[in-house]
């Protein structure tokens, strides 16, 4: 197959619309006669309610109806279990600042918004849970009154003789990691439109990830079949798994099931930072053996998420991050306890790494205190322990052809100024630093990430491609009907340059549906940096069967000028995952890999503890790149996420209430904090023969080794080690003041 | 209470009440969707126009502080079909993404190379200081500006 699309630059499809701003994001969007609606958030973040009295807003000129837990059919929601109230009811617990009590409607915004703080809601407060590592022991109290623990999961992997293999090794080194609770910061805030449609639908436009799922749970709320249901998903302004989980459209449709009338919700900043989900916090406990010429032999940790008030997909985090919880090494002794807790903090959820993010953190710490102890250079330490083709992972599967993770890491320290001599690698000279009160360091790290839904979860898209003939009987358009949602990343660009390559058009000719339920087949989320490999599978070979079709066309000279072929690709169907085994952690865990590798040159001012980026250099190998100048945009804007998550962004909550409200207190870097020089390598030395063109996925990768790159500088530049995140201005001035007992 | 002004060259008259901020005059009452709400508090530039080509948050600024000035959202920086040369380099750059900052940051990008067409890297960046992305990475931005400035330069 000759390639003309995939492998290029191709200009985004959706580009020149977002330019000139006519691009239309769910609060773009207006209805006749529509309603607006409030929702009246819980005040505290455990208690329970005893009385809800909307009365005083029900008066107010405007008010058109408050909707509480009675006009709810089946009150109960959620991704992977049922767990949420939609609205709390009377004589029901809240469990942390997000539950909803009510939901306002009115004929202005205005009136809704005014109308919302005349909602009387009588608690009854009850103790806080706000730190897993507590609310694990027994005799906490319970978030969850019908469970026996706060313990959400446990999740152990055995591999080996750890006791043993710890007493024959020459160097021990140990350590305790914290990161913190992380906002996702789309720009767009969550915004949706619930309406009637013109056949009796109760329909949502809303920004989301995965429409499918999402019907699926509105169907359970509302106790209608999903034919009666739709939600078209027009264009979404990021979600890096912030929209994984609905926090608007059930609501928007139970605003349109309740007065069969347009209603418009729309949150603000406010309510997208303290009422939607995060990234979890991981409180880790790690201990690595190795022998005196740097080989691992035994490495355990302890694992603790913090669940936040309800499961949302806290299981599969955690189980992707007790399967990376050692990183990709070679490790033949190896005892992982892995748990996730619920408290009433926020609800956690995905977020760019779905539980690869944290752990890095805490291995890529671990390898850098190892080299140290055992005065070797960190890359070579790295390179002597990494997984290779063939080699068997701490969960006991072969890793197969795409696991690049010891290019990836050789073209990052190249790129970065390493040299090897001698089958010994020597760190570049760093040059002076810019004052006499700052330290240049130079901080290497490398991660890995699934890509596809892991432990035996069947993970799926299903496609359909239609082409349209001319007289000639050539291809004259191509429409791709897959409910893939682009969030920014690009997929509808990949997407079309992954059939125009399949059929042989140019790819202008090829054009990607509206995601609209009741048009576009399940794609599953947007998320698990899947919808290259799966998405892509799929569209791939339902463009083959197509062009099939196309030329028997041809062939037989039918006169047709239609063809449709629809295709739904299984990950299953290239490699079946399984589950963890209860007792050992032994398992397949996941479809296919992509690996990233990181330099960071900074220089840390030792009066403030600020820490500059100078340079960085992003290398990463997720197979074939589909397209060099989206794999930049992911490459960079990963590497953005990484240095808020080392530096910048910290959403900080007291005994359950948050203090962030807005950007102005949750800083995401500025272009001003983001590395001075910038440079993205495109490893492509291992594909995967199962994915589209031996691609296998990115769009997370970037940002899981960013911040033990940048901490690993700051210890080189001070000797200092930051185990908690972030690595802030006030915390490295108080390890450097601690560490020279100022 | 009544609001002229000139918004993107026209003369516009349009009744709002007081407390009415410019973006939800822009957004609600003349249709002009192109200006987005992210922050409400002038953080992030989303909401980025011109007033007498001065860059302003919208989502701060008194509509009726506009009256009697001209205003430039981005409905109005595209000539007819063609894009703007700044608008070009963002497409050629890949400098939007999700593409809801993008039009914040061209409002910042315009009013920076109105006044100084040939601006410095540096001066780049700190012309678009206040306006937040959450998916580029910046690079490309700044690449945008960077080339759009160099091709009006050779315009000129």
């Amino acid at each position: 197959m000759q390639l003309k699309a995939v492998g290029q630059g191709v200009q985004r499809v959706d580009i020149r619309q977002k330019v000139r701003g006519t691009r239309k994001y769910p609060q773009d969007f207006n209805m006749e006669g529509q309603l607006y609606a409030k929702v009246v958030w819980s005040a505290h973040p455990h208690a329970v309610v005893k009385r809800i009295d909307t009365s005083a807003a029900e008066a107010v000129p405007g008010v058109v109806r408050v909707i509480t837990y009675r006009d709810v059919p089946v009150n109960e929601y959620g991704i992977n279990v049922h767990d949420q109230p939609v609205l709390i009811a009377e004589g029901d617990k809240v469990r942390w600042v997000g539950d909803r009590i009510a939901i306002v409607v009115a004929e202005t915004e205005r009136i809704a918004a005014h109308a919302r703080d005349l909602v009387q809601v009588e608690y009854e407060l009850l103790p806080v849970v706000d730190d897993p590592r507590q609310a694990m022991k027994p005799g906490a109290p319970l978030v969850h009154e019908d469970r026996e623990s706060n313990i959400l999961k446990h999740i152990v992997i055995r591999r080996g003789d750890v006791e043993q293999a710890f007493a024959q090794a020459d160097v021990i080194v140990e350590g305790y990691y914290t990161t913190h609770h992380v906002e996702h910061a789309y720009l767009q805030p969550d915004a949706a439109l619930g309406f009637v449609d013109d056949e009796g639908r109760i329909a949502v436009i809303s920004s989301c990830q995965w429409p499918a799922d999402d019907l699926h749970q509105i169907a359970h709320m509302l106790d209608l079949p999903e034919d009666q249901l739709r939600e078209i998903v027009p264009t979404v302004g990021g979600a890096f798994g912030g929209r994984e989980d609905m926090y608007i459209q059930h609501l928007a449709a139970l605003c349109a099931f309740v007065l069969r009338r347009p209603v418009k919700i729309v949150f603000d900043r406010e309510e997208v930072t303290q009422r939607t989900g995060k990234r979890h916090p991981f409180y880790m406990r790690h201990r690595t053996g190795a022998t005196r010429d740097g080989r691992i032999v035994a490495a355990q940790v302890e694992l603790i998420s913090d669940a936040g008030a309800y499961a949302s997909t806290s299981i599969p985090v955690l189980g992707n991050a007790a399967s990376f919880a050692l990183g990709p090494y070679k490790i033949p002794h190896a005892r992982v306890d892995a748990y996730t807790v619920y408290t009433n903090n926020a609800v956690t959820m995905a977020m760019r790494g779905f539980g690869a993010t944290q752990p890095p953190f805490g291995y890529e710490s671990q390898m850098d205190k190892l080299a140290e102890a055992l005065g070797m250079d960190p890359v070579e330490l790295r390179l002597q322990n990494l997984l290779d083709v063939g080699d068997i992972a701490v969960t006991g599967n072969v890793m197969t052809a795409e696991t690049g993770a010891k290019e990836t890491l050789r073209q990052a320290a190249l790129a970065a100024g390493w040299r090897e001599e001698d089958g010994h690698w020597i760190k570049p000279d760093l040059g002076t630093p810019s004052a006499p009160y700052k330290r240049r360091g130079i901080g290497v790290a490398i991660a890995y990430k699934n890509v596809g839904y892991s432990l035996g979860y069947d993970d799926k898209t299903t496609a359909k491609v239609e082409l349209s003939l001319a007289e000639s009987g050539e291809i004259a358009r191509v429409l791709v009907k897959v409910a893939a949602v682009e969030v920014g990343q690009g997929v509808l660009t990949a997407l079309a340059q992954i059939a125009a390559d399949t059929l042989g058009v140019d790819v202008d000719k090829v054009r990607l549906a509206l995601v609209d339920t009741t048009e576009t087949p399940d794609a599953g989320s947007s998320s698990a940096s899947r919808h290259v490999f799966i998405s892509g599978n799929a569209v791939a070979r339902a463009a083959a069967q197509a062009k099939e079709k196309w030329q028997a066309i041809l062939r037989d000279e039918t006169g047709e000028m239609h063809v449709e072929a629809e295709y739904t690709f299984h990950g299953r169907s290239v490699r079946p995952t399984t589950p963890f085994d209860p007792e050992t952690g032994q398992c397949e865990p996941h479809i296919s890999y992509s690996y990233a590798a990181q330099v960071a040159l900074v220089e840390v001012d030792v009066e403030t503890g600020q820490t500059e980026i100078l340079k960085f250099w992003a290398a990463a190998d997720a197979g074939k790149v589909i397209n060099p100048i989206m794999y930049f945009g992911q490459q960079a804007g990963g590497v953005h996420m990484g240095v808020g998550y080392a530096l910048t962004e910290n959403y900080i909550q007291q005994e359950g209430r948050p203090r962030a409200r807005r950007f102005s207190e949750y800083h995401i870097p500025t272009v001003m904090d983001m590395p001075h020089e910038f440079e993205s390598i495109a490893v492509e030395s291992a594909p995967d023969p199962n994915g589209p063109f031996g691609a296998t996925g990115l769009g997370e990768t970037p940002t899981l080794p960013t911040a033990p790159a940048i901490t690993n500088a700051i210890h080189d530049a001070t000797g200092v080690w930051i185990e908690s995140l972030p690595a802030n201005a006030e915390r490295v001035w108080r390890a450097l003041r601690a560490a020279h007992k100022l | 209470m009544l609001l002229e002004m000139i918004l993107n060259g026209k003369s516009v008259s349009v009744e709002i009440e007081p407390g009415d901020l410019l973006v939800q005059v822009l957004r609600e009452r003349l249709g002009l969707i192109g200006t987005k709400i992210a922050c409400g508090e002038g953080e992030c530039g989303a909401c980025t126009v011109l007033v007498d080509g001065v860059a302003v948050t919208s989502c701060i600024y008194p509509a009726m502080k506009a009256h009697g000035r001209r205003v430039e959202t981005i409905e109005g920086v595209a000539q007819d079909h063609e894009l703007h040369t700044i608008q070009q380099a963002f497409v050629d750059h890949a400098a939007s993404q999700c593409g809801y900052c993008t039009p914040g940051f061209i409002m910042s990008a315009k009013a920076l190379l109105d006044v100084n067409p040939q601006p410095t890297r540096d001066e780049i960046v700190a012309g678009i200081s206040g306006n937040l992305c959450r998916c580029t990475g910046y690079y490309q931005i700044v690449d945008a500006i960077e080339d759009a400035a160099r091709r009006m330069g050779e315009g000129r």
